[in-house]
């Protein structure tokens, strides 16, 4: 803004100056004009007084605040959006006092000195700062650290489901196998017959499902086995050396549901086993055995889900190794820049990452032999183990140690102590250590190997939340890091991982701000088909949805997230989103409503989520459509309003209460962008059903809607369809996107990349079709590559 | 099960600290919750299992003796299975004529354990003994649990731990021949046969503070290294780590001076297979010596093998599992001597724990653990080969729980829920009248004990 108002000021000195010189006094300003800047006789920018007069006595100096204004002047609105802005609603206490012109000039004064990103940008220059693992990065971490030693993760392509080998007898002599085939999900009624009367005895089969489960989330998930016969489950551990998550082996009484509670990682394939017995077990003895019915099912209960099926998109038949998961709990994360960063340390937090530590040494020296491949009697177990010491060492802190980190961390821990008690106080020194906990800021290395690994480091911190695998860490050694090319295909590798998979999905499902959000209520006597397994469907599908747009093609198109006319549906839902499937069915791709349907915009999961228990809140969906998904900033209301009770006004829609209640000149400053994006959405009700004609309370839908972008004219449109189409044309939508994932992956401003990173990434994006994939990888390219240098050296002599 | 108990209390413990805020992440681990001084002398028991019946003829003193004193007034030696604990003759007490009389569901074996300390009889499942109908787990608590809740549901009784479940080579495999305690009705509990795990489960968070204080100060030199290389605006937040990790130092030396009690070594290394069976039985006595010392549980068992248990005392010249043994006839006289000596052994053990249990003084100085302490001997058949439940042999070492002992005693074949009755009393739950199947409840807890 600046240079153009340079420019402005440049024209003007040329018009004044006589004609034949017009062309040399314009070279001249152009010249002549920094100059005049640093010497500080620039001619004041004519909004400049405007502001004086007008906003300076609430807005302070510089828009720094005051105590009746106390925040500062700064978002992200362009020039247009707030000239029209000043000019409708500025002064708050006479609005008429500034007309369009002196409003065009003073958001021009005020968005090139300090009110725009870029403005703020000059004054505080962002720079990498060094952080701590957020509770995300510290859980796949440890996780990946210690899985590291014990095998890969199996890849998620192929089938889905879980092989199951099916055995005559009781338990799963190999000899005795029949068959072996993959099942899509455990749910099984074999009758008094059995699998197959033709290959098995009737009352003694035994079957094995095994492969790995899974789970869309982190957290605590409840597994529930139904049988009426001998089964134990393991999920996420060692067969040989565990007690299973559920034992019922032994068949006790009248018992035919059992359950057990673990802690999963969220899209990480965690193994799982399922062995099943219709057979007595104790004494061999067939004579005393009767045919009797037997069904089993496996089931589960996601962290604020309902009881269900483990479905089939949830299971792959391959076997995961055991993974170490965390159960410390830890206190959250800093999100008040809109994306997690560990920017802050705390006693609560040190007392989680000690009990971590501790956690994971336990993990670790119960399972001690297999990860450092010795045996207990072996003679070069000590040996063994401080090699295992050193490499668990040198993979935490992203690289090979020197000589006095190695003292500290490795060798005097081992000292004067048996081999697994030094092991042990080696694990607690090197998880305790900054090198581990912290990311250190741009400090790159010369040398070439070690350049490598700080690559190596950003990529799976940008992409998995973790830490290099065996893979990265020998493509660094190897010096194969170095070009945009190597490090490109690394990224591309990464992101289709499981890990890549769930970062991507989790930065997606945190812009959405479905993260944290409750599973939506609604009020039972208006919507009593809105049952709490319904609300847990639509979390589901709008899973499978944005799995398919990220997943399900050669690409993945951001502009289907507004715009894919169809909806992931399963009976249950069909029933009430007019469709027809049969009740039972799984979920599958619709198309309901005639193609009424803008992507996520309308996914009945996200309107639910922002309406009230009895109605629709356009201003709840506009402020998402406003903030999020277009970036625009927003400031928390002057005061907590509670919405007006429909039955005050009971001749107004729902759009008229909003335009009543939002009418005050201090609500337009923000409402004139919220409430018009929303009321675009009216048609779609508190639970997300399509009511185009009339609202539930019988008023007419009025769904025209508009919006101002930061450039160029504003857009009329009406109705879902209609926005979907301008949120997927919007460059306002675009950038933002580009920011939302650069700081999901990143966690580090964009900024400090360089002042050009943002539009160039956003550039590409559009160029390469909106591609998300690829702007993933974009990301990764450039951030993995580190800040620029002068970044880092610029502040390293601050006091 | 215990494991999925102890894996949720792991949880709860981690729990509370993240949420608690506490900058350490131990609990206070001193001796005792109890407030030492509000009741009277500490009770304590110890039931300890030896499997597959005993050698009816080197176990029971002469017959037709309704009581036989066998204080040192009247030096009749004891039976030959019984002389390791002629030093403590004083203080032992046998009890003939207490059977278990539950039927039911499972097998001989699977009833002997499954209801010897619950009086109840085992639900119907799956689990097929070599005999009769297939069977479950019990249908109710066991009787050191029973008075575990009581003792844990008062401020001066209560413990750390309320109990510990030991072992001794149990077989990896969760069966009705396998558990002996039981939480309540389906609700096995395993016992800890790894010295090493219950030595972790025990002292773990001692063993942490050590280990967690000894690279402290490298974690501080280590933090203060790498603040030097970075940019003076990233150091701040290193510097406030810095200082936390300081005040976890201290904090760690001031626990450590509190909770400051003798832990017992453990020799390293020992691995769980047959032939290390007498070191590891010698492991398991020092942990239980030492947490009941420590005041960290009341209540403990000791679980030497499995019901149908198949110990092979090489050590002893015994190379037959115990279970092949205890079926031959009683006319194999090299089988009864062999029993004899197996059972021997166990009994050598017992005064083992009775030795270290009279050794050790109670910390208050009120005489020693033994003198507060009782030993409960017993088995899940009175014969093996019979698989008879008639004639379990009792045998009660020690102090704790007020029975007049230097005695044998016999009773007419009472069912040995009366004698579960008499231990809850005798512990002050006073106020149970029947304790595992009613039936066998009627005539209250055995009389003539005290």
């Amino acid at each position: 803004m600046v240079a153009a108002w340079a420019e402005r000021v440049a024209d003007q000195s040329a018009a004044g100056a006589p004609r034949g010189l017009a062309g040399r006094a314009c070279l001249a300003a152009a010249f002549v004009l920094p100059v005049a800047v640093a010497a500080g006789a620039e001619p004041e920018h004519p909004g400049a007084a405007v502001y004086r007069t007008h906003c300076q006595r609430c807005h302070g100096v510089d828009g720094t605040g005051t105590a009746q204004v106390p925040r500062a002047l700064v978002g992200e609105q362009s020039v247009a959006q707030l000239a029209r802005l000043v000019d409708e609603t500025m002064p708050e206490d006479d609005p008429d006092a500034v007309g369009p012109e002196a409003a065009r000039d003073v958001a021009e004064y005020v968005h090139g000195a300090f009110y725009s990103p870029l403005a703020r940008a000059r004054t505080r220059p962002p720079r990498v700062e060094i952080v701590r693992l957020t509770v995300r990065q510290h859980r796949h971490a440890v996780a990946d650290l210690v899985g590291g030693f014990a095998g890969e993760l199996p890849g998620l392509d192929g089938e889905r489901g879980l092989e199951g080998s099916y055995h005559k007898g009781r338990s799963f002599d190999r000899a005795q196998r029949v068959f072996e085939r993959i099942d899509p999900l455990v749910r099984f009624d074999f009758g008094t017959e059995g699998p197959d009367p033709e290959s098995f005895e009737p009352g003694r089969f035994a079957i094995r499902w095994a492969g790995s489960v899974i789970p869309p989330d982190t957290g605590l998930h409840e597994f529930v086995v139904r049988t009426e016969h001998a089964v134990r489950l393991y999920v996420n551990q060692r067969g040989d050396a565990e007690r299973p998550l559920i034992d019922a082996w032994v068949k006790s009484g009248d018992d035919t549901e059992y359950r057990g509670t673990t802690m999963l990682l969220g899209g990480r394939p965690h193994g799982l086993v399922l062995e099943f017995s219709k057979a007595n077990q104790g004494v061999d003895n067939p004579a005393k055995e009767r045919p009797t019915r037997a069904t089993i099912e496996l089931l589960w209960r996601r962290p604020g889900g309902t009881l269900e099926t483990v479905p089939q998109r949830c299971l792959i038949p391959r076997e995961a190794p055991p993974t170490l998961v965390l159960a410390t709990p830890f206190p959250p994360d800093d999100r008040s820049t809109g994306s997690v960063r560990g920017t802050d340390v705390s006693p609560e937090w040190l007392a989680a990452v000690t009990a971590a530590a501790i956690e994971t040494a336990d993990h670790v020296g119960a399972d001690v032999d297999r990860l450092a491949r010795t045996r207990r009697q072996a003679d070069e177990r000590p040996r063994k183990l401080r090699e295992f010491a050193l490499a668990f060492a040198e993979r935490a802190c992203g690289g090979p140690l020197d000589d006095q980190a190695r003292q500290r961390l490795v060798e005097r821990p081992l000292e004067g102590v048996d081999a697994d008690a030094g092991l042990r106080r080696s694990l607690l020194a090197v998880l305790s250590s900054p090198r581990f906990l912290f990311r250190l800021g741009g400090d790159e290395a010369a040398e070439p190997r070690a350049a490598g690994q700080a690559v190596a480091g950003r990529l799976a911190l940008g992409l998995w939340d973790s830490l290099p695998d065996r893979e990265l860490r020998e493509a660094a050694a190897r010096g194969q890091l170095v070009t945009p090319e190597q490090v490109r295909r690394q990224a591309e590798r990464m992101l289709g991982d499981s890990r890549g998979r769930a970062k991507l999905r989790d930065t997606l499902v945190a812009w959405l701000r479905l993260d944290q959000a409750e599973v939506p209520e609604k009020d039972p006597a208006r919507f009593p088909e809105f049952t709490v397994e319904v609300a847990a469907d639509l979390r589901t599908s709008l899973e499978i949805q944005l799995d398919d747009i990220l997943w399900g093609g050669p690409t993945a198109d951001f502009r289907r997230l507004f715009t894919d006319d169809r909806l992931p549906l399963n009976g249950r839902l069909a029933l009430l989103y007019g469709i027809d499937l049969p009740p039972g069915a799984d979920f599958r791709r619709t198309r309901p409503d005639d193609g009424h349907r803008a992507g996520l915009l309308t996914h009945p999961y996200l309107m639910s989520q922002l309406a009230y228990r009895g109605g629709t809140s356009p201003i709840h969906r506009g402020v998402f459509l406003v903030r999020s998904v277009l970036g625009n900033v927003l400031r928390p209301p002057p005061e907590a309003i509670a919405p007006l009770a429909p039955d005050l006004h009971p001749g107004l829609s729902t759009r008229q209460r909003v335009e009543l209640q939002t009418s005050p000149a201090t609500c337009r400053t923000c409402h004139a962008a919220i409430n018009p994006l929303g009321f675009s959405l009216e048609a779609y009700d508190a639970i997300g059903r399509y009511r185009p004609t009339v609202t539930p309370d019988g008023v007419p839908v009025d769904d025209n809607g508009a919006y101002q972008p930061r450039h160029g004219p504003a857009v009329a449109f009406r109705g879902a369809r209609e926005l979907g189409g301008m949120v997927a044309a919007s460059d306002d939508a675009a950038e933002t996107f580009v920011r939302v994932m650069f700081h999901g992956l990143v966690q580090q401003p964009l900024a400090a990349f360089g002042p050009d990173l943002a539009a160039e990434l956003g550039r590409s994006f559009r160029e390469q079709g909106y591609d998300i994939r690829r702007l993933a990888v974009d990301i990764m390219v450039v951030a993995a590559a580190g800040p620029p240098a002068t970044a880092a050296v610029s502040s390293a002599g601050a006091p | 099960m215990s494991d999925g108990r102890e894996r949720l209390a792991r949880r709860e413990l981690l729990g509370r600290l993240g949420v608690g805020g506490a900058v350490l992440p131990f609990l206070g681990n001193l001796p005792s919750l109890a407030h030492a001084a509000a009741a009277g002398p500490k009770q304590r028991l110890v039931i300890v299992f030896s499997p597959d019946g005993t050698v009816r003829k080197n176990f029971w003193p002469a017959a037709g003796s309704f009581t036989a004193l066998w204080d040192s007034a009247s030096p009749a030696a004891l039976p030959p299975i019984l002389a390791p604990l002629e030093p403590f003759r004083d203080r032992l007490l046998t009890l003939k004529g207490v059977c278990n009389k539950i039927r039911g569901d499972g097998d001989g074996h699977m009833r002997g354990i499954g209801c010897l300390l619950t009086g109840v009889e085992l639900f119907p499942g799956n689990i097929q003994g070599g005999s009769d109908t297939p069977a479950g787990w019990s249908s109710g608590p066991s009787i050191d649990q029973q008075i575990r809740a009581h003792l844990q549901a008062r401020p001066d009784t209560a413990t750390r731990f309320g109990s510990l479940e030991f072992g001794v080579l149990v077989p990896e495999r969760a069966d009705t021949w396998t558990r002996m305690i039981y939480a309540g009705p389906n609700r096995p509990v395993a016992p800890i046969d790894d010295p090493y795990r219950m030595f972790a489960r025990l002292y773990g968070q001692a063993r942490d503070r050590e280990a967690l204080s000894s690279v402290l100060d490298d974690v501080v030199d280590d933090l203060r290294a790498v603040a030097a290389a970075v940019p003076a605006a990233d150091r701040r937040i290193l510097e406030e780590h810095a200082a936390l990790v300081r005040g976890l130092e201290t904090e760690l030396a001031a626990q450590r001076a509190a909770a400051a009690h003798p832990v017992p070594v453990l020799e390293p290394g020992i691995l769980e297979d047959n032939d290390r069976m007498p070191q590891i039985s010698r492991m398991q006595i020092e942990l239980v010596v030492a947490a009941l010392a420590a005041d960290f549980t009341r209540v403990a068992s000791l679980q030497y093998t499995n019901s149908v248990g198949q110990a092979r005392m090489k050590w002893l010249g015994v190379d037959e599992g115990q279970h092949d043994l205890s079926h031959e006839p009683n006319g194999n006289e090299a089988a009864q001597e062999k029993l004899t000596k197996i059972n021997t052994w166990y009994a050598g053990e017992i005064a083992h724990l009775a030795r270290r249990l009279a050794e050790t003084p109670e910390p208050d100085g009120s005489g020693s653990l033994l003198d507060h302490t009782t030993i409960l001997w017993t088995n899940e058949l009175g014969e093996g080969n019979s698989h008879t439940r008639n004639d379990i042999p009792w045998v009660l070492v020690g102090g704790g729980l007020g029975f007049t002992t230097g005695r044998a005693l016999e009773f007419p074949g009472v069912p040995h829920n009366r004698f579960l009755l008499s231990l809850a009393h005798a512990f002050g739950v006073t106020g149970l009248e029947r304790f595992g199947n009613p039936d066998f409840c009627a005539d209250g807890p055995l009389t003539g004990l005290a």
